[in-house]
C-alpha cells in the first residue's frame, strides 16, 4: 500500500471557493480526521479523493500514481457515506458483494436467473459468497445476512455499511461522517469499534467529521479545516495543546477555550483590560488575543489576575463548569474545576488564575483574528504575578 | 353512567355515518345495481323486465362481435401500456439528465396529457384522411426518393396508395394503439420524473464507488429498484386508462371496420346507451369491473409487498 497525495487541489462550486490550495499528504496506513464547521469543505475534498467530484486544479495521487480523471471504482477507495447508502432492495449479504459482484463477474454473469447457469459464474459467486461471510463475520452481522436493510436498526446499517467497504480490500477507506446518524450512546460505541478495525486492517482511514470529539479520540493526525483552508494537520494532543490558529483553538475542545482581547507593549508585556499579566517572550507587538482553556483556569479569592463574578455553575458529577462574568468581556468565562473544589456562592466576587505557560497568545494580523501565520504560543515568562 | 358509555361508543359511528351514506349512495349502490341489471334483459322504458340470469354474460363470452370486442380489447391494452410505460420512462431518463431545458422538454411532453382528447383525434382524423392527410402525403413525397420502393412497404404504397390508416381493419386498432401511447406517454413521463427525484444521490455516488461504471449497471443497480413502487402505481393507472379508452375510437372510428376497433368502453356505450340494450350493456360493464378489480387486487397484493423496502 502506498500514501495518498493531495497537491494544491482547488474547487469552486459558481462563485463559492469551497477549496482553496489544499495540500496534505497521507501517511499508509494512517488515521487521519479532516474536521471542521459545516461547509467548510472536507466533505467536497473527501468526495474528489473518492473520485466523486473533480477539482479545478492539483492533483490527487496515490504514491506516484495521479489518479485524477480516474473512475471512482477503479481508485481501489471504499466510501462510507453518511446515510450509508445501501441497496433497499438487496439483503445484507448482496449489499456487502456488490462491489465484487460488479467487478469479478461480467454483465452477463450478472443477470438474473440466466447468469447462474455460464459457466464458471457459480465457481466466482461462491469465492464472493465466501468474501462476504468473512466480512460479515468480522464485523458481528453474519446472523443479518438475509435481511434486507429496511429490517435493521442504524447500528447495524451502519456496519454493513463498512462492510461493503471492507470486503473489496482496499487501500483506504474514505468516510463521511459516518457516524452522525446514530444516537449519541451507540456513537461512542462505534468510535471504538472504528478505532479497532483501524487497528486491526492497517489501512488508511480518511475520516470526515464535525465532531471534534470524534476526531480527537480516534485519529493518528486532525487535519482542521476552515472556509476551504487546512489551518492544522497535527497529532490530537498537538492541535489541543499548541493550535496554530486561534479559530482552530475554538473549534477543538469542549467547553470552548477561553479568550480575551489583549495587547501586547513595547516590553512585551502583556496587558489584558488594563490588568498587566505576564510577558510575551517573542517579537510580537501589539493587539493580540490571549486564549486560556478551560481546565487551565483557577477559581479562587478576588482579585487574582482577572476579578469577575461567579454567575453559574454547571454540576457535570465528577466536574464543575463555572461560568464567571468579567467585566468588559462579552462573553462569561467558563473554568473546569473538580468535584473537590470549595463550595460556590453565586454572585460572589471571585479571583481567575492560571499557571503561567498555559495561556496561548495569537496575533491580530490586519485586525482579523484566525488569519494568523503561527501563534504566538506558548504565552511564557510571568512577570507582576 | 350506563347510558353515557353506550353514547360514547356510538358517537365514532355517528361522526362516520355522512361519509358510509355517501360511498354506498354513490359508489356501492350503483355498482349492486348494475350487477343486478346485468341479469335481466332491461331496457330503458320497457313495460315489464325479465330476468334472464346469465344469458348476457353467456353471449359475450360466444357470439363473434364479443369475442372481437375482447380480443380488440386486450390488443389495444397489451400494446398500449408496455409502449407507453417505456416510452415515459425512458423520456423521463433523457430528461432528467437534461442540465437546461428541462421545463421546456417535459411541457412539450406534457402537451397531449393536457389537451382534450376528442380536439386531438380531430386533428389525427386529419392527418391520417387517406387522400387529403399529412401522412399520407408525406409517405407519396418520399416515393420521389431513388431507392425507397426498395423497402416492401412503399412498393406496394407508392404502387397501390398508402394504406386507409383508420379505414381498414388490418391497421385501425395499431393507428389507435399508437395515438393512445402517444397520449399517456406524457402523463407516465411526469410521474417517473417525479419517481427520479425521490432517489438519493447518495445512491449512485455509492454505485459509482462500488463498481457500477456504467449507465446500464447504474440502472439497474439503483434506478429501476427504487423505482418500484412508482412502476406499479404507472402500470395499475396505464393499465386502467388503456381499458377505458373511448374518445379516440369515439371519434375516429366507432368500433370498425368491422370491429376491428371495438373496445370494451365502446361497446358498452353502443350497447347500453346508442341501443338502449341496458342488460346486454351493464353485463360488459361488470365484465370490465372484473378486470379493474383484478388489476388493483394484483397492485395491492402481488406487487407493492415486493417494491417497498422501508
Amino acid at each position: 500500500m502506498t500514501s495518498l497525495n493531495i497537491s494544491n487541489v482547488s474547487k469552486s462550486f459558481g462563485s463559492a471557493r469551497v477549496l482553496e490550495d489544499i495540500s496534505l499528504t497521507i501517511n499508509d496506513g494512517e488515521f487521519i480526521s479532516l474536521v471542521g464547521p459545516s461547509g467548510c469543505g472536507k466533505s467536497t475534498l473527501l468526495r474528489i479523493i473518492a473520485g466523486l467530484e473533480s477539482q479545478d486544479a492539483g492533483t490527487i495521487a496515490l504514491g506516484e500514481r495521479a489518479i485524477d480523471g480516474v473512475r471512482p471504482s477503479r481508485r481501489n477507495l471504499a466510501m462510507v457515506f453518511q446515510s450509508y447508502a445501501l441497496y433497499p432492495h438487496l439483503t445484507v449479504a448482496q449489499n456487502i458483494g456488490v462491489p465484487l459482484t460488479m467487478r469479478q463477474l461480467s454483465h452477463w454473469e450478472r443477470l438474473p436467473v440466466v447468469g447462474r447457469f455460464l459457466p464458471g459464474a457459480a465457481a466466482k459467486r461462491r469465492i464472493i459468497r465466501a468474501a462476504v461471510e468473512e466480512a460479515a463475520r468480522s464485523l458481528d452481522i453474519g446472523h443479518l445476512l438475509d435481511r434486507k436493510p429496511g429490517q435493521l436498526s442504524g447500528g447495524q446499517r451502519q456496519r454493513v455499511a463498512v462492510g461493503r467497504a471492507l470486503v473489496r480490500q482496499p487501500e483506504a477507506f474514505l468516510l463521511d461522517e459516518p457516524l452522525s446518524n446514530l444516537d449519541a450512546k451507540l456513537r461512542v460505541h462505534m468510535r471504538t469499534e472504528i478505532a479497532e478495525l483501524h487497528r486491526t486492517l492497517g489501512a488508511t482511514f480518511i475520516y470526515v467529521t464535525h465532531d471534534q470529539a470524534e476526531a480527537m479520540t480516534m485519529s493518528d493526525r486532525i487535519a482542521v479545516m476552515m472556509h476551504g483552508r487546512l489551518l492544522q494537520v497535527a497529532p490530537p494532543h498537538e492541535v489541543y495543546s499548541d493550535p496554530t490558529n486561534i479559530a482552530v483553538a475554538e473549534f477543538i475542545g469542549s467547553p470552548k477555550i477561553n479568550t480575551f482581547p489583549a495587547e501586547v507593549a513595547g516590553d512585551g508585556t502583556a496587558i489584558v483590560m488594563g490588568a498587566a499579566l505576564g510577558r510575551v517572550q517573542n517579537g510580537y507587538r501589539g493587539a493580540a488575543t490571549i486564549g486560556v482553556r478551560p481546565e487551565s483556569l483557577r477559581i479562587g479569592q478576588p482579585p487574582g489576575r482577572l476579578a469577575g463574578t461567579l454567575r453559574h455553575v454547571e454540576n457535570l458529577g465528577n466536574e464543575y463548569f463555572l461560568h464567571v462574568e468579567v467585566d468588559g468581556l462579552p462573553s462569561r468565562v467558563v473554568a473546569r474545576v473538580g468535584h473537590d473544589h470549595a463550595p460556590f456562592s453565586l454572585g460572589a466576587p471571585v479571583g481567575l488564575d492560571w499557571p503561567a505557560g498555559r495561556a496561548h497568545v495569537f496575533d491580530q494580523a490586519g485586525g482579523q483574528i484566525g488569519r494568523v501565520n503561527g501563534a504566538v504560543s506558548p504565552f511564557v515568562g510571568v512577570v507582576n504575578g | 353512567m350506563a347510558n353515557s358509555g353506550t353514547q360514547a361508543r356510538a358517537i365514532p359511528y355517528l361522526f362516520s355515518l355522512p361519509a358510509l351514506l355517501l360511498i354506498l349512495a354513490l359508489l356501492l349502490l350503483p355498482m349492486l345495481i348494475s350487477l343486478g341489471l346485468s341479469l335481466t334483459d332491461y331496457t330503458l322504458g320497457a313495460p315489464d323486465v325479465e330476468f334472464v340470469w346469465f344469458e348476457n354474460f353467456e353471449r359475450i363470452f360466444t357470439r363473434s362481435t364479443y369475442m372481437k370486442m375482447l380480443s380488440a380489447t386486450f390488443w389495444y391494452v397489451i400494446i398500449v401500456v408496455p409502449g407507453s410505460i417505456a416510452l415515459g420512462l425512458g423520456a423521463a431518463l433523457l430528461i432528467n439528465s437534461l442540465t437546461v431545458g428541462k421545463g421546456f422538454y417535459r411541457t412539450v411532453f406534457f402537451l397531449p396529457v393536457m389537451a382534450t382528447l376528442v380536439a386531438m383525434a380531430m386533428v389525427w382524423e386529419f392527418m391520417l384522411h387517406p387522400t387529403l392527410g399529412i401522412v399520407n402525403e408525406g409517405l407519396e413525397g418520399l416515393c420521389a426518393v431513388p431507392g425507397i420502393t426498395a423497402i416492401g412497404f412503399f412498393e406496394t404504397g407508392c404502387a397501390d396508395g398508402f394504406p386507409h390508416w383508420l379505414g381498414e381493419r388490418e391497421t385501425a386498432l395499431w393507428v389507435l394503439c399508437f395515438i393512445g401511447i402517444w397520449q399517456a406517454v406524457g402523463f407516465n413521463m411526469v410521474l417517473y420524473m417525479a419517481g427520479l427525484t425521490a432517489i438519493p444521490r447518495e445512491l449512485y455516488n455509492a454505485a459509482s464507488v462500488d463498481g457500477a461504471d456504467s449507465a446500464w449497471d447504474r440502472f439497474r443497480l439503483v434506478t429501476w429498484p427504487m423505482l418500484g413502487p412508482t412502476n406499479v402505481f404507472v402500470l395499475t393507472i396505464t393499465a386502467i386508462r388503456s381499458f377505458q379508452a373511448f374518445d379516440t375510437v369515439d371519434m375516429l372510428t366507432e368500433g370498425g371496420p368491422s370491429k376491428s376497433t371495438y373496445v370494451i368502453m365502446y361497446a358498452i356505450f353502443e350497447k347500453g346507451v346508442q341501443q338502449n340494450l341496458i342488460g346486454v350493456g351493464t353485463a360488459i360493464t361488470v365484465l370490465f369491473m372484473a378486470f379493474v378489480f383484478l388489476l388493483t387486487f394484483l397492485q395491492r397484493y402481488l406487487v407493492e409487498r415486493r417494491v417497498h423496502y422501508a
